[in-house]
């Protein structure tokens, strides 16, 4: 396509502009396709809650079809993805983000000392948004780091034989790790995921959707019933992992017969 | 507040004059007796009186329309003219509004940040056709005229630019008054500037994708403008643009 030199500057920024409109659909996209796959994710991980074989044999289906070697390939690459696009927007400069901290804090704590005479429709109420911003950025690092050991473990689960007796998730083995210790790790991994994923729905639902969908008041009251809700059953999820728990749900597959 | 204990409030105010080499940025303290419905206009007005009268901070109308007053209360943008005392605890920390160019102790220029953009946003009507003094006026329809006049209702005082973590950290960011300006020409039947025109400064790096989503300007907003409504809507309506190549910019 031939330019002239008057117009060049205007393709440009129109070409820049572009630019960023991908990059926000980048980001926002794959933030979507993760937390939805988070929810898939915690079904998957509780099938521990009905006992071994439960899990054993949702494994082994889905290796069996070849849906978990494709699944964690994407997700690994869908998840580096979003770190690259979604950290476009933390500041580079150590003093640009301990301005939005300061910032945050600000808006975060006014109105949260006890006025007596405070009236009832008084602007200063605690603004949160701001801070689960911070928050999100945070655990965003957190989750970069244990999500990419968690992905890695997880592929030489699924694709080599190095842990267990062959290639593929296997109870025993993974029952074994948590319980000698990744339990830490993971209990860290599941409170960053679900706030991570759970704020940045509400805020892709604001951001896109602000004008048309209820009040973003009510759209955090769903955000924090589905957080607590998938944290319980994570938590659960990994107490039984670690051997703490009895599966609460064995009854569900009847009596084993051998 | 009608008949209990007087309070004394004691207020913490951010002190600079970057006219004078001798001045460095400090904390002062002055107390005074919180009267019934007090503002914190009527406040500082009472200590540049009382205690200190080379005390700077900016007002004119008081009555939240002239949008000069706009001051960082405890940690939040607000309006000095339409805050109230009683609101606010007895420790009460004043500070200029960040993001924009400090005069001196609580008086900022916002002037020149609103003129910048109005500039770069082409703030009033392009129109469509020459104006023929014979025809029949255009007609709109009620919703397009009440979202437009809601949008109109900016003072820009600026309280959402000072709480933006993104017009904080880059001063070329169009925040949510330059964005709320854009959208009031863009639903304008009368304005002739299409999707592909605007564009460019819609989504660009300082529009509407510059956000980061803290969604603190709405809530600080005195006039209560739906801020974060305007950028679901801009975002939305940017997807759809056709944008301008090589050879016909203005197709």
């Amino acid at each position: 396509m031939k330019t002239t030199a008057a117009n060049t500057n205007v393709v440009d920024s129109s070409v820049t502009a572009r630019r960023q409109m991908v990059y926000e659909l980048v980001s926002g996209g794959t933030g979507l396709v993760l937390a939805l796959f988070m929810w898939g994710h915690i079904v998957l991980v509780g099938s521990i809650l009905t006992g071994e074989r439960g899990f054993n044999w949702m494994a082994t289906m889905l290796e069996d079809y070849y849906i978990a070697q494709p699944t964690v390939a994407a997700i690994f690459a869908i998840f580096i993805v979003h770190a690259i696009f979604a950290s476009r927007k933390i500041p580079a400069q150590l003093q640009e983000r301990r301005r939005m901290i300061e910032l945050a804090k600000g808006l975060n704590q006014s109105g949260r000392e006890k006025v007596p005479s405070r009236r009832d429709n008084s602007p200063f109420v605690p603004h949160l948004e701001s801070m689960l911003w911070i928050w999100q950025v945070r655990t965003g690092m957190v989750i970069l780091v244990i999500g990419s050991f968690h992905l890695i473990l997880l592929g030489i689960d699924v694709f080599t034989p190095l842990f267990g007796e062959h290639p593929g998730i296997e109870s025993t083995t993974s029952m074994a790790r948590v319980a000698a210790g990744l339990w830490l790790p993971y209990a860290v991994l599941l409170l960053c995921v679900e706030f991570h994923a759970s704020v940045g729905l509400y805020r892709l639902a604001v951001k896109w959707g602000s004008d048309f969908l209820p009040h973003r008041r009510y759209l955090h009251r769903i955000e924090q019933v589905i957080f607590w809700l998938i944290l319980g059953v994570g938590a659960l999820t990994l107490l039984v992992l670690a051997g703490l728990v009895a599966p609460p749900l064995e009854f569900l597959l009847g009596e084993v017969s051998s | 507040m009608i008949d209990s204990a007087i309070r004394r409030l004691r207020f913490e105010i951010f002190r600079y004059n970057p006219e004078d080499p001798e001045s460095k940025p400090h904390i002062d303290t002055f107390e005074i007796d919180e009267r019934p419905y007090m503002t914190l206009y009527m406040a500082l007005s009472e200590i540049r009186e009382t205690q200190d009268p080379g005390l700077q901070f900016d007002f004119a109308c008081r009555s939240a329309i002239c949008g000069s007053c706009g001051m960082m209360v405890n940690g939040r943008p607000a309006l000095g003219c339409r805050t109230l005392t009683a609101d606010l605890p007895e420790e009460i920390r004043l500070h200029p509004l960040p993001a924009f160019k400090l005069i001196g102790d609580l008086s900022v220029d916002t002037g020149t940040w609103f003129r910048e953009m109005a500039e770069r946003t082409e703030a009033w009507i392009h129109e469509r056709l020459p104006f023929d003094k014979d025809a029949e006026e255009q007609r709109m329809s009620d919703d397009i005229a009440a979202a437009i006049y809601e949008g109109d209702r900016c003072i820009e005082c600026g309280c959402c630019v000072a709480s933006c973590g993104a017009a904080n950290i880059n001063e070329e960011f169009l925040a949510a008054a330059g964005l709320n300006r854009i959208a009031r020409f863009m639903m304008d039947p009368r304005d002739g500037r299409t999707d592909t025109d605007w564009f460019e400064v819609v989504a660009g790096p300082e529009g509407v994708f510059g956000c980061v989503g803290m969604m603190a300007c709405a809530d600080v907003c005195p006039k209560e403008l739906p801020l974060l409504d305007v950028y679901a809507y801009l975002r939305r309506r940017t997807l759809g643009t056709k944008i301008a190549t090589g050879g016909s910019p203005s197709e």
